[in-house]
This record gives C-alpha cells, structure tokens and sequence, in this order.
C-alpha cells in the first residue's frame, strides 16, 4: 500500500510541475508576490477545511455539510454584529455555534446510526436554510475593522491571519493523522469500521471528535469568509463543500476509506489553486474551469480504484 | 496670505468640481474586461456584442476580454475574475454584480491598485469601489411599467403573483419594491398582488414554479416575472398546461426568446430595454475612463457614438454613489415584438 501512496503522490508532484511550468511560461503574472498571495487567499477557507475533511473521508465518512456551517457562520456573525453586540462576542458564539453543529451531525451518525451520507446531506440543506432565514434577502456590511483586517491584510509580511491557520492545521492534523494512536484509529476504522469495533476500538468516539472538529474548522472558516469580504449573505460559501471534496479526493484519499495522506492533499491543493488560478490568468472562462476540474475528479477517482483492480486480479 | 490661501483653495475646489466634456479619442489602448453574472444567457451575450461593436469603432489598440465564472459558482467566481483582472493591470472591468457587496473588497483592491470598476446591469449595493454604474432604466419606473402591464392585461383588476430570479438578486428585489409602491396607488387598488415565488433563474426550476403558483391561487389572472428566464419558463408553463386563455405572462424578457408567447396571446406584453445598447454604453463609458477622457465625476458627459451623450450623475437610489442612466424602456407587444426579436 505504501508504494502505491508513493506512485500516486509522485504522480501529484509531477503534475504540479507541469502546471506551475505551465503558468510560468504563459502567464507573466503568475510568479507575482501578490499573485501567489491571491492564489491562496482566495480559496484559503476551502483549503482550511480540506484538512479536516481529509481525515474524516479516511475514517470512511464524508461531511457534506461544511459549507452550509460556514456558511450559516458567516450569517450568524453578520446578525450579531447587526444587532449592536461586540464582534469578540460574535467570534466565539459563530465557534460554539460551528461545534454544536458539528455534534448535531454526530449525534446521528453515532448515536442513531445513520450514514454520514445521508446525515451531512440533510444538514447541508437545513443548516444553509437556517441561514437563509436568518438574513432573507439582507446583505450585512459594517464590520468592525479589526476583524476586516484579520482576514484581509497582511499579519507576517502579505499573508494574512487565514494563512497561518492552515498551515497549522496541516502540522498539527498530520502528526495526529500519520504519528499518533488516534490516527491509527482513523485508518483502522477506515478501513473496516466492524473490524475496529471488535477489536474494542471506541469507534463512535473517534467519528464523534471528527465531525465535531469539522463543524468547529467550518464555523472558523465561515468567519475568515466574512472578514475577507467585509459583508456576509445568505448564500455565502454556496457550494463550496463540492470544490473541498474534490481536493481531498485528488489528493489521492480513496472514499471508501482507510487509504490517503495529508501530503497528498496539500499536493493536490496546490495543483488546484495553481490551475484555477493560471487558467483565470490565461483568461480561460468559468465553464471550461469547471470542466477541467470536473476532468481532474473523475481521473482521480477512477485511476486509483482501476489500478487497485488490476493488482488485485494479477495477485 | 490668508486671502491667497483661500484663493488657491478655492480654485482647487473648482479646478476639482470642473466636470468633463471632452470626445474620446479613438485608437487609444484600453485592456478592458466585460464581466457577465455568470456565462449563458442572452442578455449577457447581447451585452458583449454591444461591446464589440463599441470596441471596433473606437479602433481600440487594447483587449475586450468576455470572462465569467458558471451559474452555481457565480459569487466566488466575480470575486475571483475581478481579483485575476486586478493582477493582469487590466484599466477597467466592467461588472454586472450579482455578488451584492461581497465584491465590494475586491472592487477596492482593485481601485488601488489603478484598475477602475465600472458596473453595469446590476450595481454594488454599498456603492464601494465602484466608480460608475450604467443604469439601464430608472429602477423606480420599471415598477410604473410593470404596475401598468399588469392593469391592461387584468383589465384593471384580479389576482397575480410574481415568479422571480434568485431571493437575493439585488435588481429584481429593487424592481419588486417599486412595484409593491406603485400598487399603492389609487388606480392599481383592485389589482391584489397573491405570491411571491422564486425560480432561481433556472428554467426548469421557475418552469415548476409557474405550475405550484397555478395550482395554489385559483383565481390568479397573471404571473408577473421580472427575469428573462422565469418569463419565458412561466409562458412555457402556461402553454404546455393550455392555460393561456385564463393565465397570462408578463414582465421582463427578450423579444427573441417571447415572440411565440407574444403571438399566441400567452404573454400579450412585456418590457425589456435593449441589452446590446447597455454592453455598447458600458464600453464607451469605460473607454473614456481608460483614456482618461473622463475622470468619472459628477457631471462628466460621455459621448457614446451612435447612442449621443450621456451625463455622470448621483443615483437616486443609493446613497453617494454615481451612475449613467441609458433608458427608456420599450413595452412589446403583438405590434413590435417580431420586428425586435430579429
């Protein structure tokens, strides 16, 4: 297995040559410190939370519901910001919100037995109803500027506070993923969930830990959405679960589980945002874009599962 | 000295306040960027071939590039482009904003780093970081036109409902409420408005929409929709259920699309103005900006070519904010529709 992780993550490597090669040569702005800085800053909230999605899609589950949490995040902050409390407030209720949230879906998952798949889907409609209802046709401005700041301006040099949360998410989720019991417990159960509850894994404890950091990291990136744009609306984050799961999928995570490494996300991330970016550069429009990271997922999928077919035929 | 002093401030304000008439220059270089909501759809496709007309005469040395993100990306993707356009040091994008004023940072950005914002078709609600908006009719009055499209179709009185584009489009929601305060009037008080349904632009969805809206108000004479999609969808709606005799479409569409419904006596009026003129204005507009013919102050005139002068002036409709308005509407019917749908 650990060859295979290898071939695929070379893989990886190679085509983010490729694309950045690509962008260099065609795009003279591509190399721009402002640019590089865009490249990230604009998708930052959905590469903060492809971290967290990574582990819960090795655990064997997915979480559909992330971008209706920051999403309702982002409203909930607009709101009591709106009615005249203090944004520090704000900040820690949109948190403790994203956490309940988050156990809400684990409450289901674990307690009741359903499938993630179905549970992540349902929130995904209500927890993005929720915040529709809240803000109706409203757009919110008007936040304090510090917190405009945070998520705008620069905090070491041009990357600005968002940055420094993904990267430390990254460190910290692969240590607990690669070098620690618990993440031995996330590929374990990943790999057979009925295996791991009879070899006396707490198996809905660690599902339960996941789902509720998810809602935690997704309220948090819900707020660095609404300091980024200076305004929130009900649509915020619309859709952006699917641009999550394909990063963590392309990276080489298999959706059955047990399988993928954070190295490989943050690989995949990076030929991403290297494309998005150089084909927008290269003035490529919005459908071809699509098609292209359409083109990506599909490969991405398939390949891994074909080569699995063909190893396990030969053997 | 203190007399100087205030001769020199007092020149200075009106050296600031002189405004602009100044004919642009043809052949000079503008890279300028046309902006869509999202990519597909006629109106925006008219826009652009207004812009390429308006492109060709002025004999611009720079770009016209059409770039916009797809329907369910269309927020992230605006923010985007418009954040790419900065980085390429493009002189102006020209934006129809369906961000609301999400865009507004990047649009700031964008003004401080020398690329102007020039929106068209639906503006950035707060006003910030735009420079100018073309408006293509006065908001208020397309309440008047479509209050007024409703009392001749009903015959002065009757139940209707309104089939909308998405619950946060900032245009249609404008246009709503001015038709929700021209209603108040004493001449439109047997006209009941029933619903308010939203078809999110999407066909099939506003086509669904139309049917839930026939099937819940039994007494509905009229389904007025404010979006090129929704009235095409409703009309489609109505003549797949051969309802047309008892419900009628009307509201904002392009002649192209409603011709058939027009003839049929499914939708017998609707308004629009002409998208193409919108996109060709917008050029001319920010051409003169790119060239600096204009700086895009308050009473600046820009002399749009086959469409004559046009003044910089403050929106009645937001506060410190600036626009150009294009107008007048054109209301279609059964005597003008096939001429305009060529």
């Amino acid at each position: 297995m650990s060859k295979f992780l290898r071939s695929w993550e070379s893989l990886l490597i190679l085509i983010l040559g490729i694309t950045t090669a690509v962008n260099i040569s065609l795009a003279p702005e591509f190399l721009t410190l402002q640019n590089q800085v865009n490249l990230f800053q604009l998708s930052i909230e959905k590469i903060i939370i492809a971290t967290i999605m990574t582990l819960i899609i090795i655990n064997g589950e997915i979480d559909l519901s992330v971008a209706s949490i920051m999403g309702l995040s982002a409203c909930t902050f607009g709101t009591i910001i709106d009615v005249g409390m203090p944004a520090s407030l704000a900040i820690l209720l949109c948190l403790g919100l994203g956490i309940m949230l988050g156990a809400i879906n684990a409450f289901w998952i674990t307690i009741i037995g359903i499938p993630s798949l179905v549970v992540t889907l349902a929130s995904l409609i209500g927890y993005r109803g929720f915040a529709r209802v809240l803000l109706e046709d409203r757009g919110i401005t008007g936040f304090p500027d510090w917190f405009i700041a945070l998520g705008r301006d620069g905090l070491i040099g041009s990357l600005p506070l968002s940055f420094f949360a993904f990267a430390l998410l990254v460190a910290t989720l692969s240590i607990v993923l690669h070098r620690t019991g618990f993440g031995r417990e996330v590929f374990t159960i990943g790999n057979s969930a009925e295996v791991a509850h009879y070899s006396g894994l707490r198996v809905a404890r660690v599902k339960s830990i996941l789902f509720i950091l998810s809602g935690g990291i997704s309220a948090m990136a819900g707020l660095f959405y609404a300091a980024r744009l200076a305004s929130v609306r009900g649509d915020a984050a619309f859709g952006f679960e699917l641009d999550i799961i394909t990063m963590v999928l392309l990276g080489g995570v298999s959706i059955f589980g047990g399988k993928g490494s954070m190295l490989g996300v943050v690989l995949s991330i990076l030929i991403v945002l290297n494309l998005r970016n150089g084909m927008a550069l290269m003035n490529i429009t919005g459908h071809i874009q699509t098609a292209v990271i359409g083109i990506l997922l599909i490969a991405s999928v398939l390949i891994p599962n074909m080569l699995e077919r063909l190893r396990s035929v030969s053997t | 000295m203190l007399k100087i002093r205030a001769i020199v401030a007092f020149a200075a304000v009106l050296i600031s306040s002189v405004s602009v008439t100044a004919d642009v220059q043809k052949g000079g270089t503008a890279n300028l960027v046309l902006l869509p909501k999202f990519l597909g759809i006629l109106p925006f496709d008219q826009a652009r071939r207004g812009a390429e007309e308006a492109h060709k005469e002025l004999q611009n040395k720079g770009s016209l590039d059409y770039i916009g993100p797809t329907p369910e990306n269309s927020v992230a993707g605006q923010i985007e482009m418009l954040t790419t356009a900065t980085t390429q040091k493009k002189n102006v994008v020209m934006l129809s904003n369906n961000a609301g004023d999400q865009i507004a940072a990047a649009a700031e950005a964008a003004q401080a780093a020398g690329t102007k914002v020039v929106t068209w078709d639906s503006p950035i609600p707060s006003g910030k970081g735009e420079t100018v908006f073309v408006a293509q009719v006065d908001f208020g009055s397309i309440g008047v036109v479509m209050a007024d499209m409703a009392h001749s179709i009903m015959g002065g009185s009757g139940d209707f409902a309104i089939l909308s584009a998405t619950p946060d489009a900032a245009n249609q929601n404008a246009w709503i409420a001015a038709m929700k305060e021209t209603l108040k009037g004493d001449k439109y008080k047997n006209l009941k408005l029933v619903d308010t349904v939203y078809g999110d632009d999407q066909a099939e969805k506003s086509y669904n929409a139309a049917l839930a809206l026939v099937d819940k108000h039994k007494n509905m004479k009229l389904i007025m929709a404010p979006t090129s999609v929704g009235i095409v969808a409703a009309s489609k709606a109505l003549q797949d259920e051969k309802l047309c005799d008892k419900i009628k479409v009307s509201g904002l569409g392009v002649p192209a699309e409603m011709v058939s419904y027009t003839m049929n006596g499914c939708a017998p009026e609707f308004a629009l103005w002409s998208f193409v003129d919108l996109g060709y204005l917008t050029y001319y507009t920010s051409y003169a900006l790119a060239t600096s013919a204009i700086k895009g102050n308050i009473g600046d005139e820009v002399n749009a070519g086959r469409m004559g002068k046009f003044k910089i002036e403050a929106d009645p409709g937001r506060k410190n904010t600036k626009r150009i308005l294009m107008g007048p509407f054109t209301v279609y019917n059964k005597k003008n529709v096939e001429a305009a749908a060529k």
